[in-house]
């Protein structure tokens, strides 16, 4: 319960971490956007703010152009109207009049410059409505002479702009004066020329930002008076640092002010009255003026804010229904994690392979104990780690279809294709009569499949049940042991290479017969392998040791001894590999007379001795006569001999297949290969009635065995050469 | 000249005797005794040695004397037609 509640929360901490990560990528994405959105839109928001500043620059600029222009080309007919005083009246309506940005026009003469017009002689004109007035400016309450544009105006050569003021003789306007010195025809300073200019106009070219309504600009002169600003009472009463210094957090706007005096360029943010704003500044420097335009935080940033909102808002849902996909897929994961626990209560990858390997290796030897020519048992002791040990077994048509194997590797993948091996078994063998045909084949399935290099050793055979003959092939398998009663030896085997190695192998079967009684006894390498602490290993010699101990005994015995034998022999030691035995041990109750006997020899004439004492076995057996078992030793023989060396290639390894079938009143004999077709009863006989120079050295062989049996015919099947002979008794 | 054939002369044991029977074909132009009282099984390559020793000595204007075959080599001599080839004792 413990474990399941560990596995629970395994999950659900896998879910959270899911949901956590993909929040982190999805608010990193957002977070990215949103930051370069801000960045972009900051620099859309001081560019127009830049653009802004610039456009009024210009405009103001071009005004101030205009009057500067004005009162230039007005010097030269002011000089020239010095000589008739009265006509510099004429002369500043006629300013006034063409001039519509001018609203009045002042010439300030020299001090007694003409002293019949007293000693301040100043001729004003200004408009008053749509009319032009004039009036003489100069008295001893308006000493012009003292006054500070009068005195910078001749001060300078460029004329000089006036700090603004309220027009307080005329129409109440925020005014600016340009003014600049007229010298007459002598060189001397005569008169100051002045044009006064409204400001009023300025008010609305200036105090709008048209793309943010909450923004506003200021104006202020050189000295800091503000000229615009959205406070209307605080227009020429108040200087920008005297405002500054009345804000309570003023550090910033101090230096903004400053900057701005000093005609610096430049944007920054403040915080006023909790607001970020940012302001943005630019001198106009044709009047020395300049210009700021403040616009608040919440204004440049107040769309990309809602959006991001928006986003967050979004986000949030999808957060919410992928929870709940991930909470319905979770609950569902964990009900179906709870079915399978109870069924198999496999909770590790070992389990699996184990339950795999186990439930393909048959352990009810029932379907073939009801025959009383068979006794067969079988058992894998399972190491720690899981192997590919398999065996396999299954009775048909009389012949029992037997398999062992081990697969290279461990663990899963090594489970996986013993269960292959074992289908492959099953379905190869149920249309192969031939151990060497289904071996071939299973070879070319697993070697055409194999991207693992993982191989399989086998022993596979096909006993009949009948008679004890049993057709083998082995594919890199340990030899067999041979097991009869008191004795033991191991089956000769022809190594071959293991399943799966390479396509296209070539498989050599063999046969041999068992008599009644005599067992096979198959394992796998962790038998011969097993190892003790001292590194000893179990062996050929103790299997054989045991074999012979157990020769005789029933098969489910000799398997439980045999793996009690290994088990006393590592003493404790953890078995580092399967152990799997195969015992198939054939009890056929008829008498041994009735069998045949095979033999298998290589195509090496050094083998003929092994066909002498098969022979003589038969012969002693059988109660055959000597000089009988001579001629037939010959006829075998020559018949074998003559296989040996013409049947296969030169230099290639062949086998000679030769069974007996000793009857009552006959002798039967087989002789097959599977080389190349040759048919020797064909071969004329020799002329044994010939001289000595016309007798030819060879041929004397196959006329012996015709001469010696009765009856020697030939046919080719399935490849093979038989060579079939009989010789009555 | 004298030889004595002793035990098997089967299939493999021919291959080695028929390295061994130079010394007797040297001595094709004379009298050579193949004495077979302790051979006790022949085959056909057995038989094609008796049968090259023999062909030397007709050509070499020789004679080849077989003594003491067994009944069941006598057999065989027979069936191959060799007794009638061979001067026997």
């Amino acid at each position: 319960m413990a474990k399941k509640q560990g596995n629970k929360w395994g999950y659900a901490f896998q879910a959270i971490v899911t949901v956590i990560v993909a929040l982190a990528t999805l608010e990193a994405t957002f977070l990215l956007q949103y930051y370069f959105s801000r960045k972009s839109i900051y620099a859309e928001a001081t560019r127009r703010a830049e653009g802004q500043l610039e456009a009024t620059n210009l405009m103001i600029t071009d005004v101030l152009d205009q009057v500067e222009t004005t009162v230039r080309n007005n010097v030269w007919p002011v000089r020239k109207t010095l000589a008739i005083p009265d006509s510099l009246w004429s002369l500043t309506r006629r300013i006034v009049d063409c001039n519509p940005s001018v609203s009045g026009t002042a010439i300030a003469t020299m001090e007694n410059y003409f002293p019949d017009r007293g000693r301040l002689f100043c001729p004003y004109a200004y408009r008053n409505g749509d009319r032009i007035d004039t009036l003489q400016l100069g008295s001893e309450s308006y000493n012009y002479l003292e006054k500070e544009w009068f005195l910078k105006t001749l001060e300078s050569e460029d004329g000089y702009w006036s700090e603004p003021y309220f027009d307080t003789g005329g129409g109440e306007m925020l005014m600016t004066t340009y003014s600049l010195t007229v010298s007459d025809m002598q060189g001397r300073p005569a008169a100051v020329l002045t044009a006064d200019i409204s400001l009023d106009w300025f008010t609305d070219l200036v105090g709008s930002v048209p793309e943010y309504p909450g923004a506003f600009s200021a104006l202020v002169s050189r000295t800091g008076k503000l000229m615009v600003c959205p406070a209307p009472a605080l227009v020429m009463k108040k200087t920008a640092q005297e405002v500054a210094a009345d804000m309570a957090d003023s550090t910033a706007v101090r230096d903004i002010v400053l900057a701005m005096l000093a005609g610096e360029r430049g944007s920054r943010q403040v915080l006023y009255k909790g607001e970020k704003e940012y302001v943005f500044y630019a001198p106009i420097n044709r009047a020395n003026w300049s210009m700021a335009i403040v616009i608040p935080h919440k204004e440049i940033y107040g769309d990309v804010q809602r959006v991001g909102l928006l986003v967050i808002l979004l986000q949030v849902l999808g957060l919410l229904v992928m929870s709940y996909i991930l909470y319905t897929a979770m609950k569902n994961q964990m009900r179906f994690r709870d079915v399978s626990e109870k069924k198999n209560r496999m909770d590790s990858e070992l389990r699996v392979a184990r339950d795999i390997q186990m439930s393909m290796i048959p352990t009810s030897f029932l379907s073939v104990s009801g025959r009383e020519e068979l006794d067969i048992s079988g058992m894998v002791v399972p190491a720690k780690e899981v192997g590919g040990d398999l065996y396999d077994f299954y009775d048909r048509d009389g012949k029992l279809y037997f398999c062992i194997g081990d697969v290279s590797g461990k663990g899963v993948p090594a489970a996986l294709v013993m269960s292959v091996t074992r289908s492959l078994f099953r379905s190869v063998s149920a249309h192969e009569k031939s151990p060497q045909r289904i071996v071939s084949a299973m070879n070319e399935s697993m070697a055409d499949m194999n991207e693992n290099d993982m191989f399989v050793t086998c022993f596979l055979g096909i006993l009949d049940l009948s008679t004890g003959h049993l057709r083998y092939c082995n594919a890199g398998h340990n030899a067999p042991v041979r097991v009869g009663s008191g004795k033991a030896a191991f089956l000769d085997v022809i190594p071959n290479l293991p399943l799966g190695v390479m396509p296209g192998m070539k498989f050599q079967e063999q046969e041999t017969d068992l008599a009644g009684g005599e067992g096979l006894f198959l394992y796998t390498d962790g038998l011969t392998e097993a190892e003790n602490a001292d590194h000893a290993l179990f062996g050929d010699a103790r299997l054989l040791e045991n074999a012979v101990r157990l020769g005789g005994g029933k098969a489910d015995d000799f398997v439980k001894a045999m793996a009690a034998a290994v088990k006393s022999h590592i003493r404790g030691c953890n078995p580092s590999d399967d152990l799997t035995m195969l015992y198939v041990r054939f009890t056929n109750p008829s008498p041994a007379a009735g069998a045949d006997r095979h033999l298998v020899l290589h195509n090496d004439i050094d083998e003929i001795p092994r066909l002498q004492a098969f022979m003589q076995s038969i012969a002693e057996e059988t109660g055959l006569g000597h000089a009988l078992a001579m001629s037939l030793n010959l006829a075998l023989e020559e018949a074998v001999s003559n296989v040996m060396l013409y049947a296969y290639p030169p230099e290639t390894d062949g086998l000679v297949y030769v069974s007996a079938h000793i009857g009552e009143d006959r002798l039967d004999f087989r002789i097959s290969d599977n080389g190349i077709p040759f048919d020797p009863t064909v071969a004329a006989d020799p002329d044994v009635a010939a001289d000595v120079k016309d007798r030819p050295i060879g041929g004397l062989g196959i006329f012996l065995v015709k001469h010696i049996m009765d009856q020697v015919s030939y046919c080719r099947e399935n490849g093979k050469n038989i060579l079939s002979m009989t010789k009555k008794r | 000249m004298t030889a004595r054939l002793v035990g098997r002369l089967d299939t493999p044991a021919a291959a080695e005797v028929t390295q061994e029977i130079q010394p007797l074909l040297d001595h094709a132009s004379e009298t050579i005794v193949l004495d077979c009282s302790e051979l006790t099984y022949i085959s056909s390559s057995g038989l094609r040695i008796f049968l090259t020793i023999r062909k030397a000595a007709s050509a070499a204007g020789g004679h080849v004397v077989i003594e003491g075959l067994s009944n069941e080599i006598r057999q065989v001599f027979m069936m191959t037609g060799f007794l009638q080839l061979f001067e026997i004792r």
